[in-house]
């Protein structure tokens, strides 16, 4: 099957849950989904045995902009499909993924120290990559992260 | 261990991070009962520099330069799944040249990284001799990458709009010389690692994952194709110059270490064939086409086969100088888990192994660091540390 056909077919199975959906380059789709319906568009997915979980990562959109993004990538052959989740800057949470994909407990644990994105019910809450004085409230890949932040309280 | 069980102990054993198994910084613990281990945790970051933080700040050029230090051993990949991203946002098109020697950099690479990786699982199972051999023999293409670039390690073959280098006559001999030689070499170790009794006992049926398991757990590049995968993106996606030069799936589907160590050895066979390809049919054009100093908004993903998997990149430009967003995903981080599901029920000697059979690469998975200015308690910025080096070779 081609990425096309290959991304139509994941596009009916997120039917249910999509809020808008756009091709932004060849073999990629994006699809826009609710943060409530993270997992159950993963369990589907899963349940399609639709590619595999590439990534989790964070987008901040910066304080103007007052909003993050979770991306889920998954692959499958050339075909690249992202979901897309907006979470506020304050507060911002998803629900674990782990459930029917438990290896996706690194890139949560990264998405949650990076970016300060709560991943309610992910099996181990610790630190991955961040020291663990690694000061409260401080989340480096935010775009307003400056330096200044950790002048107290590291080693 | 039938006592051990009636007391009902359960030791935690942690390893790292000072070189758990191999020279690089990584922290695990396993809780152990007798000698059978019960369950694994792993805590990474001794080696994160910050490097996605980075480009942030950093124009398109700039960017590259850090992101081929992600790792001494993939650099060249790095810089090809960042450049090729660069390159589609830009609307930029190579030439099939660029393309080829990017993809024969990227094949010397994997010779010189499974090579490396063959040596260190050698002796992490104690057998030195081969260790030793495989390093002495690596040398050749780690001459061959230094005949291409100038540099052994942190080759640098690729810019924005092309590569740096071109195969002139004598390297193109030296090339197919230095190839014929490996290809003898390996076909030995391949005999050696399959047909040495010591060392089997080390690596035949340790660290089983079957292709479900492995599908389960992410695995991604050779850790998943031993276990019977067929995951490879020079194949699935094919970048570069990998649809004129085909790659041939290499699988096996024991899913054991051995499996892990054959995969490999069977990948460099799969390498020189591609390597001769390559340098014999070589298409004519420019190395290099002129790239826009901004970057059209936009996003767009790229994935390459590193030579311990699938690298992921996710780069985003708001049509300015530099990046908005660059994400690396690296091939490490999703080989991790099959390590610490596997490595339940093994003896404790055999953790080292099992660590090793993903070829690990902290480095890759591990981005960020904090920077400390020695005479005092101030952070430097970019533009301070610039400063600071230039002052200092002055």
């Amino acid at each position: 099957m081609t990425s096309e056909e290959w991304l139509k077919e994941a596009s009916d199975t997120l039917q249910p849950w999509t809020r808008e959906s756009s091709w932004p380059e060849e073999g990629r789709l994006d699809i826009v989904i609710d943060r409530e319906a993270v997992l159950p568009a993963v369990e589907a997915l899963v349940a399609a045995r639709w590619g595999y979980l590439a990534s989790i990562m964070g987008l901040d959109h910066g304080p103007g902009e007052g909003r993050m993004e979770c991306i889920y990538h998954f692959c499958r052959d050339a075909a690249v499909l992202g979901l897309r989740v907006e979470v506020g800057r304050d507060d911002p949470s998803v629900s674990s993924v782990c459930g029917p994909i438990p290896s996706a407990s690194f890139f949560e644990r990264e998405l949650a120290e990076m970016y300060g994105i709560t991943v309610e019910g992910t099996p181990v809450p610790d630190k991955l990559f961040l020291p663990d004085d690694w000061p409260e409230g401080v989340y480096p890949l935010r775009k307003d992260f400056d330096m200044t932040q950790l002048e107290d309280g590291q080693d | 261990m039938d006592n051990g069980r009636e007391q009902n102990e359960t030791f935690i054993v942690p390893i790292g991070p000072q070189h758990p198994a191999l020279k690089e910084p990584g922290h695990f613990e396993f809780s152990v009962d007798g000698e059978i281990v019960q369950s694994a945790t792993a805590r990474l970051g001794y080696a994160h520099r910050g490097i996605e933080k980075a480009t942030e700040e950093r124009t398109w050029v700039q960017s590259q330069y850090i992101l081929e230090r992600v790792c001494g051993i993939c650099s060249h990949i790095h810089a090809v799944a960042y450049c090729q991203g660069v390159e589609t946002l830009a609307g930029v098109e190579i030439s099939p040249k660029a393309m080829a020697i990017r993809a024969l950099a990227a094949e010397l690479e994997r010779i010189h990284s499974h090579m490396l990786w063959l040596g260190v699982a050698a002796h992490e199972a104690g057998f030195d001799t081969l260790f030793m051999y495989t390093w002495r023999d690596r040398e050749t293409v780690m001459d061959l990458l230094e005949g291409l670039s100038g540099n052994r390690v942190n080759y640098s073959v690729n810019l924005l709009g092309g590569v740096k280098f071109d195969v002139s006559p004598e390297l193109k001999e030296a090339i197919l010389k230095g190839v014929d030689f490996l290809e003898e070499r390996n076909k030995h170790y391949l005999d050696v690692v399959t047909g040495d009794e010591a060392f089997l006992r080390r690596t035949r049926g340790i660290g089983v994952m079957s292709d479900e398991e492995a599908e389960r757990l992410g695995a991604v590049g050779p850790t998943a194709r031993a276990s019977g995968v067929a995951r490879d993106v020079r194949i699935q996606a094919p970048y570069a110059a990998y649809d004129i030069f085909p790659v041939e799936l290499v699988i096996e589907t024991d899913g054991d270490l051995l499996a892990r160590f054959v995969v490999r050895i069977r990948e460099l066979f799969e390498s020189f064939r591609l390597i001769r390809e390559i340098v014999n049919n070589l298409p004519e054009g420019d190395l290099t086409v002129r790239m826009p100093r901004k970057v059209k908004a936009g996003e767009t993903v790229s994935r390459v086969e590193a030579p311990r998997g699938e690298l992921f990149y996710f780069i985003r430009s708001t049509g300015q100088e530099m990046a908005d967003r660059v994400k690396v995903r690296t091939p490490t981080l999703c080989n991790w888990g099959s390590v610490l599901t596997t490595v339940i029920g093994h003896q404790l000697a055999d953790v080292p192994m099992i660590l090793v059979g993903i070829d690990p690469c902290f480095s890759c998975n591990d981005r960020m660091i904090r920077l400390r200015s020695r005479d005092g308690d101030r952070s430097w910025t970019w533009e301070d540390l610039r400063r600071y080096g230039i002052e200092y070779y002055r």
